[in-house]
């Protein structure tokens, strides 16, 4: 386990260090202009001596290498344009926990709710709950989002009187984005939950487990959830990771300081330096999010063996 | 094993299946009494209806299947009654236990052998912690599994097909039953397993003193385990006897198309023989014999009234017209005479 554990990280860390070159060297290609503020009114002296003074005008190579130095020792670099001159670790610092701790609450509602539902859908196939779910699950992925936010926001702000704007100190004010941002998890955990539960229910040894006695209650939680949530729990690490850095509307909605629309606000200003940070740590989320899911469902899978294959008859 | 009372016994059972907006009729009157501590064979090819037959004993027939009229005594209850799953838990591996055909798939992939063992012993002995699991390593000392110990906490994906077979038997076995049904237990093995799981079928039958039917298809298997063989055909048991009657003194034409297709008793250079054209089709009413128009024989009557039972001896009785005392006699197929006079290796 820990010798595949140390495997798995490593290719992680090979595949994070493509990324972060691919991106970086993609960036060098983008035009100057959006390292001034000026650009028309600077001469060519001027021009020349910022690139220098920013390193910009070594190879790109070095470029790189200075820049993965920086990187071990916690340094992400400056922003150029978003808040000049500030260190970009500290404004990801700033944005970051608000941004964690909504993505974590709003995932726990959602695997609270998702779960029953996707279970109780499967049981009873064809019956109230299971159209119930389907109701909700199409209208989840057919209704665009914006829709429903906006009308949670709007009447969940006038009847039952929250305020319209987020506040991290006041707790009443986290209800309505948590609730928002669990809506599309919801839809999508009950739906693979049922999905996996039909499969299993289906599968021989629940035949077996009926002919010796065991009743349907005890089939459904003893044998067919734990089975279907196999496949599911791979995916969860990545989709809490993706809830915390992908609520950019739902941020802007309420006007949450968060890290949602950070990556797209500094791209439109070209602040190149931002750039490779944000994506680089969005990287770094989406891979750790891939290593946890594996290493998840190695832990809960006995079928999957982190070694070398042992004689098995 | 004919005298004393049967176990279990089936009267004019018809059950019918709902397949988009059709009706199937996949048991058409079929009577069976099954004797205490007999072995008794169900053969038949695909879709006779021999594993529907098994599995409403135990009210494991699918969504969409149901018994349409006839009854299934067990220890003086109808069994047709029953109606609540709560009813049905009384007679599921406690009365009645199940092996069935893939031991590949029919073992929870993410339990430990053991806990899956337990769970019958917990479930039906009433034994709890420490005293389940000593029960339990017995058991799986009984099907023969070395090192019950270590074995108990692997899982299904660590043990070899047989191997796994034999947990299965062991899961059965651990319910107590009275009944064993074996839903071709070997049909999915390795021939050289094959052996042994009928062996240890058989040994544990004498052992906690089971009442066993196998379903299959395989003569060979019935030949080596069964007191008694029912040939099924298209919803109907079609003859029922000993098994040296059914092998030796075979007397419905399907049967001894049956035996003919035997590879064993074909001639070397001669194709094999096999039964001509196709099963009816159940979801339309089958009238008078329903293996006549595959029977280059048949009789005029076959096509229009059904045969009674006819009886050959007190353990024989067959559905055919060839029985009756006005029938024409129509002689037996060389390959199943050659049989009753030669035996044939391998065989009864």
């Amino acid at each position: 386990m820990l010798k595949y554990s140390l495997k798995r990280l490593s290719s992680s860390i090979v595949t994070l260090l493509i990324i972060i070159s691919v991106v970086f060297i993609l960036l060098r290609q983008m035009p100057i202009e959006g390292y001034f503020d000026n650009f028309e009114k600077v001469d060519q002296a001027m021009i020349n001596a910022k690139l220098e003074q920013l390193g910009l005008n070594d190879p790109i190579p070095v470029q790189l290498w200075n820049f993965l130095v920086d990187l071990v020792h916690g340094d992400l670099g400056e922003s150029a344009r978003y808040s000049v001159g500030a260190p970009i670790s500290g404004l990801i610092a700033k944005k970051a926990p608000i941004s964690i701790k909504l993505g974590v609450l709003s995932m726990g509602l959602s695997l609270l709710l998702g779960i029953p539902l996707g279970a109780a859908m499967a049981r009873g196939k064809g019956k109230f709950w299971d159209k119930f779910g389907t109701v909700y699950i199409v209208f989840i992925n057919a209704v665009p989002a914006a829709v429903y936010h906006i009308f949670i926001q709007l009447y969940g702000t006038s009847f039952l009187g929250i305020p319209m704007l987020f506040d991290e100190k006041n707790l009443i004010t986290w209800i309505l984005p948590v609730c928002s941002m669990a809506l599309g998890n919801t839809a999508y955990y009950a739906m693979w939950l049922r999905r996996y539960m039909v499969d299993e229910m289906n599968k021989d040894y629940v035949r077996l487990a009926r002919a010796k006695g065991v009743s349907g209650q005890d089939i459904m939680m003893k044998h067919v959830l734990r089975n279907a949530f196999v496949p599911m729990i791979q995916y969860i690490p990545t989709s809490l990771l993706y809830t915390v850095c992908g609520s950019i509307y739902i941020e802007s909605l309420y006007s949450i300081p968060g890290m949602g629309g950070l990556l797209v606000d500094v791209i439109g200003r070209q602040d190149n330096p931002m750039v490779q940070a944000i994506v680089m740590i969005y990287s770094c989320i989406g891979i750790v999010g891939l290593l946890l899911g594996d290493l998840l469902m190695g832990v809960i899978d006995p079928r999957i063996s982190f070694v070398k294959k042992e004689g098995a008859r | 094993m004919e005298n004393g009372n049967p176990i279990l016994s089936v009267r004019d059972l018809n059950i019918k299946f709902n397949l988009r907006g059709r009706t199937l009729h996949a048991l058409r009157d079929v009577s069976l009494d099954l004797y205490k501590g007999e072995s008794l064979a169900i053969v038949g090819e695909s879709g006779s209806g021999k594993s529907v037959f098994v599995k409403s004993f135990m009210g494991l027939l699918d969504a969409n299947g149901w018994v349409d009229s006839g009854e299934i005594l067990y220890n003086g209850e109808d069994l047709t009654k029953y109606k609540t799953e709560k009813q049905w838990l009384t007679v599921r591996g406690k009365q009645i236990a199940m092996v069935l055909q893939d031991p590949m798939t029919s073992l929870n992939p993410l339990k430990t052998i053991g806990a899956q063992i337990m769970e019958a012993i917990e479930l039906h002995q009433n034994l709890r912690g420490e005293a389940a699991r000593k029960e339990m390593l017995s058991v799986l000392t009984d099907v023969g599994i070395n090192d019950p110990e270590r074995r108990a906490k692997q899982y299904p994906h660590e043990f070899s097909g047989g191997m796994r077979q034999r947990v299965v038997i062991a899961i059965a076995v651990a319910c107590r039953p009275q009944i064993l049904i074996c839903d071709e237990p070997t049909t999915a093995l390795d021939v050289t397993i094959q052996a042994q799981i009928l062996g240890l079928i058989r040994n544990l039958k004498e052992k906690y003193h089971l009442t066993t039917i196998y379903i299959t298809h395989d003569l060979g298997v019935v030949a080596n385990v069964a007191d008694r063989i029912a040939v099924m055909y298209a919803g109907d048991i079609v003859e029922i006897g000993l098994c040296e009657e059914v092998f030796y003194q075979p007397k419905h034409p399907y049967t001894w198309a049956l035996l003919s297709s035997l590879p064993q008793l074909g001639v070397k250079g001669e194709p094999l023989y096999s039964i001509h054209g196709t099963p009816p089709n159940l979801f339309n009413e089958v009238r008078g014999d329903a293996f006549a128009p595959r029977n280059p024989q048949a009789l005029k009557i076959d096509f229009v009234k059904r045969p009674p039972y006819f009886s050959v001896s007190p353990t024989h009785k067959a559905r055919t017209w060839l029985l009756d005392p006005r029938a024409p006699k129509i002689e037996p197929p060389e390959a199943v005479k050659k049989l009753a006079t030669e035996g044939v290796k391998g065989y009864a």
